[in-house]
């Protein structure tokens, strides 16, 4: 059952079309990844999601509230995350939990325990008396994620959550999303780190230029699309040996390309599922070939996401001309 | 674990209309009151401001008491002398503290939050824009309320010595209250407006000079030129111009709280009131005089002007507020085009 639904939606900034007909399906209790570059219309997305700015055309429904119609009704049930948010000064870590938990109407008693809480899971309940502006770019980025929790929404909307983390702190806030994730939660998250979505999402939505090219499960769109795979093989022995075995790879079927790299490695081109590449591996083996190492190149993803938005299908006019008549497409 | 979440907060009150503003208001209220008592900053603030309310009303004392008490050995009513002319010194410094503060309170209510982008934080809760914006007036004036409730017991130092009434203090505490909601209506509708709380801040600083040397400078050149014959048409009758050729309306001066605090010194005074006759002159009101225009002491124009300046500046005052709303709301119905850029996603990490 989807819990993010939008049809159509139109966003323009004078003669710049930030979102041109863009439809979005979101299943309830998924970690859902908007993936695409900058300035695909992401942010301009969420923002309408969240009710900061009116859609020219389309409309979107959370949790079956419509932005346009209830944009109150929305408010209630999302906690909104943007991509780069600010703290007050003068304030403590509890007090800024308790003010978002006074603007949600949150009774007094409720407030207190719920703070305490929220600090816990967030890990930042020994810091409680703390200034705001005293914590790190990762503890604020973890403070922000509880402001959005105080009212117990059904659906986060992340913007560009690690933005500026540490590696640490990215860890901490992917296992952090996937415990909210388990306790219920839909979260749409942005972002064009793609090796990071890849790990933590369930679905994506690959955007460019401001219309959804493909979305739904990483796996279930790369078997649509027929996408391949680039790996890496590293064989033991001279150069001679080695361009026998890119030659050996290179007449194996279902590979496209087999180059030998400066380095002694060799990438190869594939266009096969999980189950071919085991069996090139386990063939390569038994036709002597002396392998170390043999890895995909690059993510699943990014290889998606270089794929979809390689066959350009966002007509060219689409930045200049008005807002179009249709509701986006997506990949089925 | 257990759901930390969902065990606890529960979900929401749903609110209802006015309910709803006053707890959006009592959250933007204490949150910023939080902010401003903090610390010692709010005590070295109030400290010195009763030092400096003290120390003035004591050198004016002191001033008065040598003028009167010199020369023919003092009059008869020199207590009454001194308490009107210490009144109307406390009126004149806590006027001034108010425009200074009130505007510098509100100025960086709106766009502070732009600038250090909170606002979107703000905006996605279901707090109304209503509550946003008078909660943010409500603790900036509770704040001069305050500075001014500190400074009553120097100003009450004025019945120890005769010459003016607790209905003439409580009513320049009613202008001077009133100008603190206008000039803060102004600061926050300013604050909303401009991005950036410089800018806003230099603004408010341009708009009170205008509204009180401005508007006063205006008003005396007006009175100056149409008193000396001087007709800008050379008596032709061109419509608009030709009214320049009449007196200026007392309405220029309705923001100008120096004027309606003259008002409010008028009603102190039994003898040749030198207030009294500039009110008099600006609401053109010479039968109030009597005999002609001459203040006797008598017949007065008392309380003639400041409730009419008080009620323009509170009906200004709420629609500034309105119009404040509607700039801060992110669904605001009516905008002033101007070109704008798409949020860009933000760069690689």
């Amino acid at each position: 059952m989807s819990i993010v639904k939008a049809t159509g939606l139109v966003k323009r900034y004078d003669r710049t079309l930030a979102v041109g007909g863009l439809d979005l399906d979101v299943p309830e209790g998924e970690i859902f990844g908007l993936v695409g570059p900058n300035g695909a219309g992401k942010t301009t997305t969420l923002r309408i999601l969240s009710t900061l700015l009116v859609p020219d055309a389309g409309d979107a429904e959370i949790a079956g509230a419509s932005v346009r119609r209830n944009p109150n009704d929305v408010r209630r049930v999302l906690g909104f995350m943007p991509d780069s948010f600010g703290v007050y000064d003068d304030m403590k870590v509890w007090e800024y939990l308790d003010f978002f938990a006074r603007c949600y109407g949150i009774p007094a008693d409720r407030r207190r325990r719920m703070i305490g809480d929220l600090l816990d899971l967030v890990d930042l309940g020994p810091k409680r008396d703390n200034y705001v502006q005293g914590l790190s770019r990762g503890m604020q980025q973890r403070l922000c994620l509880a402001h959005t929790l105080v009212h117990d929404p059904q659906v986060l909307l992340l913007d560009e959550p690690a933005s500026g983390l540490d590696p640490r702190a990215r860890v901490e806030l992917r296992e952090l999303l996937r415990e909210l994730r388990s306790l219920g939660k839909t979260i749409l998250v942005s972002s064009h780190i793609l090796p990071e979505l890849e790990e933590l999402c369930t679905s994506v939505a690959i955007i460019d230029r401001g219309q959804v090219l493909a979305q739904g499960r990483v796996a279930e769109i790369e078997q649509r699309l027929r996408v391949g795979a680039v790996f890496r093989a590293r064989v033991l022995g001279h150069v001679d040996e080695q361009e026998a075995a890119r030659a050996w790879f290179a007449a194996q079927p279902d590979v496209v390309t087999a180059d030998l790299l400066d380095d002694g490695t060799i990438e190869i081109g594939f266009h096969g599922d999980d189950e071919g590449s085991a069996r090139l591996l386990a063939q390569a083996v038994g036709a002597g070939l002396r392998i170390t190492t043999f890895s995909r190149a690059a993510s699943d993803l990014e290889e998606l996401f270089l794929q979809v938005t390689a066959q350009d299908p966002v007509p060219a006019d689409i930045a200049a001309g008005p807002p179009p008549a249709q509701t986006g497409w997506t990949i089925q | 674990m257990d759901d930390p979440v969902t065990a606890v907060t529960g979900r929401p009150r749903r609110l209802g209309g006015l309910r709803d503003v006053f707890g959006g208001v009592s959250a933007i209220s204490v949150k910023e009151l939080r902010g401003r008592m903090r610390g010692k900053r709010a005590f070295v603030i109030i400290t010195i401001h009763l030092l400096l309310v003290a120390g003035f009303a004591w050198m004016v004392e002191t001033l008065m008491e040598r003028t009167l008490t010199s020369g023919f050995g003092g009059t008869f009513s020199a207590s009454a002398d001194i308490g009107r002319a210490l009144f109307v010194a406390m009126l004149i410094l806590l006027t001034l503290i108010v425009l200074v503060l009130a505007p510098a309170s509100t100025a960086g209510a709106i766009s502070l939050e732009r600038e250090k982008q909170t606002l979107d934080l703000l905006t996605t809760t279901p707090i109304s824009s209503l509550a946003i914006v008078v909660g943010k007036l409500l603790s900036a004036l509770s704040w001069i309320l305050l500075l001014l409730l500190a400074s009553i017991p120097v100003t009450a130092l004025v019945f120890t010595f005769g010459g003016v009434g607790p209905d003439d203090m409580i009513k320049g505490y009613v202008v001077l209250l009133v100008t603190a909601l206008f000039y803060g209506s102004v600061g926050l509708f300013v604050s909303a407006l401009v991005k950036r709380t410089q800018a806003a801040t230099v603004i408010n600083l341009v708009v009170v000079i205008a509204l009180t040397a401005g508007t006063g400078f205006i008003f005396i050149f007006w009175s100056t030129m149409t008193n000396n014959g001087f007709m800008p048409n050379g008596g032709r009758d061109t419509g608009f111009i030709d009214s320049l050729g009449k007196r200026p309306p007392e309405a220029l001066l309705w923001f100008n709280p120096f004027i309606a605090q003259m008002d409010v010194i008028c009603g102190t005074e039994t003898g040749f009131g030198g207030s009294c006759a500039v009110i008099s002159a600006i609401t053109n009101n010479q039968a109030a005089l009597g005999n002609g225009g001459f203040d006797n002491g008598f017949v007065q124009p008392r309380d003639s002007y400041w409730p009419r300046a008080a009620a323009a500046m509170i009906i200004t005052s709420l629609v500034l507020i309105v119009i404040s709303v509607q700039l801060v709301s992110p669904t605001r119905r009516w905008r002033i085009r101007r070109r704008r850029r798409a949020p860009v996603d933000a760069p690689a990490a």
